[in-house]
């Protein structure tokens, strides 16, 4: 008995310190860490949050099982898909913004004077925090001040100007346009940053052949940057789903402005209706999941080469 | 979210105490055998030219309150005024920063002075084991306002500082602008009155903080008691079929909200809300370029504090007559108790000091709050309440403590709550 003990006992020790044993401790030992952190982290939380959405469940309160009903009232409710139409918005926004940041890369691609400064003074937005951001503009778009104060220098009239953040007919485009002041730059440096690395040698090549800068950006820098200019889109797509510190901060979601991130915030802590709100994540989720892969099915079609 | 840490923070208060109650419970066989106390309706005061009841009674009494700011100023020259009454007996006051919960500790120990405002960790049923009998209930409740809030068992063990109104702020000199001599008493005199605001003076009529949020929760403070009477309406709402539905007299929850909604469809409200300032409104308010604001007796001062004009700065109660008759919902501050295990004389001083205090005393002018004494005018923040009768909400009976809040959550109604997400300007 001892002695197959013994026996296992060396096998294990042998196989252990023999090269690929030491292989394998050295990968499981390193990828401890990480996957621990993960797991407590990331996985755990989803996995109990999953829970949740099948619960009826309040803050420190135990749960009571309600089946599929959080995600029955999730579509049944009006307001939770109503909000995601907001998000149209700022989708729309994010082609204003990747075609303003692809229009500057470009531009700082060439040489320009004060370059550097530029770079700067528009990457800058992206630094300060949301909720400044918010707090910036909902100053600026306050009645009477800054956008108002200027718009009437340049000749408007007061009552002409509309409510910026009340007029249900512009104030989701005015909150979609401070997204796309904040983010803009960040997009642009990464273009910039794609763009770096196209050989220099190729416009030279291109202006000999009498090539004009449209001409260039058409043929030598978009194609080099396409997949950077795609993995944008996505990330930017499933952002304008998941918009939430505009409104949040500066109409708390009042007046139409109600984001389906901000509807959710609303049930989950005002309401403590949190396995509702757990289901509309889970349901946010699908809805973000399908949104990506119907987009690289789409990119791969457009742009596939023939090959 | 304010609610309910509130309410989280009185449920885990309430949790420490019980097994503090057992250590109450030891110390009270201790406790000298019950003196015979008179009641406090019974006792008569000394006033400057007439001597009361006790004026030989020789005793040193120690006072604990909560107001630091004030307890070596202001409290102390209350105490030198009434031992110049009664020269026999010595009143000491002691400030204590942490006032909660040091008193949830102090209190155990039965040795900790003689007249402290009652923490409010200290439920209704402990009462009698920490504070001495002040009278009867039918009895102090037709002279004292807020009884009810530390009473058990048809006996009243504390009674309340005072307490603070709900009703509308206003600057007298542009209402007076406007051309309005008569405050109005009904939802749609008010908007008249606004209207007739908007038409003559260039201040807003009525301003909303819709932005701020939390400005707009007095309008729901005001569902209640004011606009139905009844001090019992809020236990009840959770089991009625339908509590906003219009009422004919307009009354009810309904009149109060319509009033706020005829006010934004009607413009009678600041131009922008999505972008309003509270801070700067309460200046706006003294100044007279903001007519009114719907707010608690409390924001009055702060209004005053903030400009040159304070003597403008009104309050008025909430627009709605219930049966040819007014109500504002009124809660007590802190109430007075005395302890139980101190001597005989140390009682009765404490129970002399206590009624000079709330009858005689000039604390709730000085305060602007609503005086404990029913028959003693209104501070001059409330003059406008003549003949308005101050209520405050019935505790919910046993069982059903949560179940306004518990309905509240579940229906998404969201009264007394920050969150606003469906309201449009129109």
């Amino acid at each position: 008995m001892s002695s197959t003990t013994a026996g296992t006992q060396k096998s294990f020790w042998e196989k252990m310190t023999s090269r690929e044993g030491q292989r394998k401790l050295i990968i499981v030992t390193f990828m401890f860490v990480p996957l621990l952190l993960l797991l407590v982290f990331t996985y755990i939380p989803f996995l109990e949050m999953v829970k949740f959405s099948f619960q009826n469940v309040k803050y420190g309160q135990p749960g009571t099982w309600v089946g599929l009903k959080n995600y029955i009232d999730v579509f049944q409710r009006g307001e939770c898909f109503k909000s995601l139409f907001v998000s149209v918005y700022y989708m729309g926004g994010v082609m204003v913004q990747l075609a303003l940041a692809l229009f500057f890369a470009t531009m700082f691609v060439f040489k320009i004077k004060g370059a550097g400064f530029f770079k700067g003074a528009m990457f800058f937005p992206y630094l300060i925090c949301g909720i400044a951001v918010g707090f910036i503009f909902k100053f600026f778009y306050a009645r009477g001040y800054v956008l108002d104060s200027l718009l009437q220098m340049l000749g408007m009239d007061i009552e002409n100007i509309p409510m910026w953040l009340q007029d249900q007919s512009i104030n989701n485009i005015s909150l979609a346009a401070t997204s796309v002041w904040r983010y803009m730059g960040q997009n642009m440096i990464l273009f910039l940053g794609a763009m770096m690395s196209v050989d220099t040698d190729l416009y030279e090549a291109a202006s000999l052949d009498g090539a004009n800068k449209w001409h260039q950006f058409k043929y030598i820098i978009l194609p080099s940057i396409k997949s950077i200019v795609v993995l944008n889109l996505i990330l930017s797509i499933s952002g304008s789903l998941s918009a939430f510190e505009p409104p949040y901060v500066i109409t708390n979601g009042t007046m139409g402005t109600g984001t389906y991130f901000v509807i959710m915030n609303r049930l989950a802590h005002e309401n403590q209706k949190v396995g509702l709100a757990c289901a509309m994540a889970i349901v946010l989720l699908g809805i973000i999941i399908l949104c990506t892969v119907a987009q690289n099915l789409f990119f791969k079609y457009v742009f596939d080469d023939g090959s | 979210m304010k609610l309910n840490k509130k309410i989280m923070s009185l449920g885990l208060a309430a949790a420490m105490t019980v097994p503090m109650a057992g250590c109450g419970g030891g110390s009270k066989q201790e406790a000298a055998a019950p003196v015979d106390l008179p009641t406090i309706d019974s006792i008569t005061l000394s006033t400057a030219d007439t001597p009361g009841d006790y004026t030989d009674l020789t005793a040193s009494i120690k006072v604990l309150t909560n107001r630091t700011d004030i307890v070596d100023t202001v409290y102390k020259g209350y105490a030198e005024q009434f031992m110049e009454l009664y020269p026999n007996i010595t009143v000491e006051y002691e400030g204590i920063t942490d006032y909660e919960e040091s008193l949830k500790l102090r209190l155990t120990t039965g040795d900790w002075g003689d007249l402290c405002f009652i923490p409010t960790s200290v439920n209704k049923s402990e009462l009698s084991q920490y504070f001495a009998p002040l009278g009867a209930f039918d009895t102090l409740d037709g002279i004292y306002n807020f009884c009810v809030e530390k009473s058990f068992d048809g006996t009243v063990y504390g009674i309340a500082n005072g307490g603070t109104a709900g009703g509308v702020v206003y600057n007298k000199k542009i209402w007076d602008q406007a051309g309005i001599t008569e405050l109005p008493s009904t939802p749609d005199e008010f908007l008249d009155a606004l209207q007739t605001i908007k038409d003559n003076t260039d201040a807003v009529p009525l301003y909303t903080n819709f932005s701020a949020g939390w400005p707009m929760g007095a309008w729901d403070a005001y569902t209640d008691i004011v606009c139905t009477g009844d001090p019992d309406f809020k236990n009840k709402m959770p089991h009625m079929k339908d509590p906003f539905a219009k009422r004919d007299d307009m009354t009810g929850p309904y009149a109060v909200y319509y009033t706020m909604y005829e006010a934004v469809a009607r413009g009678l409200i600041e131009e922008d809300p999505a972008s309003t300032d509270w801070e700067s409104s309460k200046g706006a308010v003294n100044k007279g370029e903001i007519a009114s604001m719907v707010l608690g007796s409390w924001a009055v001062q702060q209004c005053r504090d903030q400009g040159e004009t304070p003597e403008d700065v009104k309050y008025m109660p909430f627009p709605i007559t219930v049966d040819g008759k007014r109500y504002a919902s009124a809660g007590g501050n802190y109430g007075f108790g005395i302890n139980n295990k101190a001597t005989e004389e140390n009682q009765i001083a404490a129970m002399l000091y206590l009624k000079w205090v709330l009858e005689a005393s000039p604390m709730y002018t000085d305060e602007g709050s609503i005086p404990a004494l029913k028959s003693a005018p209104l501070p001059d923040v409330l003059a406008d309440f003549e003949g308005v009768e101050l209520l405050s909400n019935i505790p919910a009976p046993e069982g059903e403590e949560d179940l306004f809040d518990q309905v509240n959550l579940e229906s998404e109604v969201g009264i007394n709550n920050d969150d606003y997400p469906d309201c449009e300007i129109l």
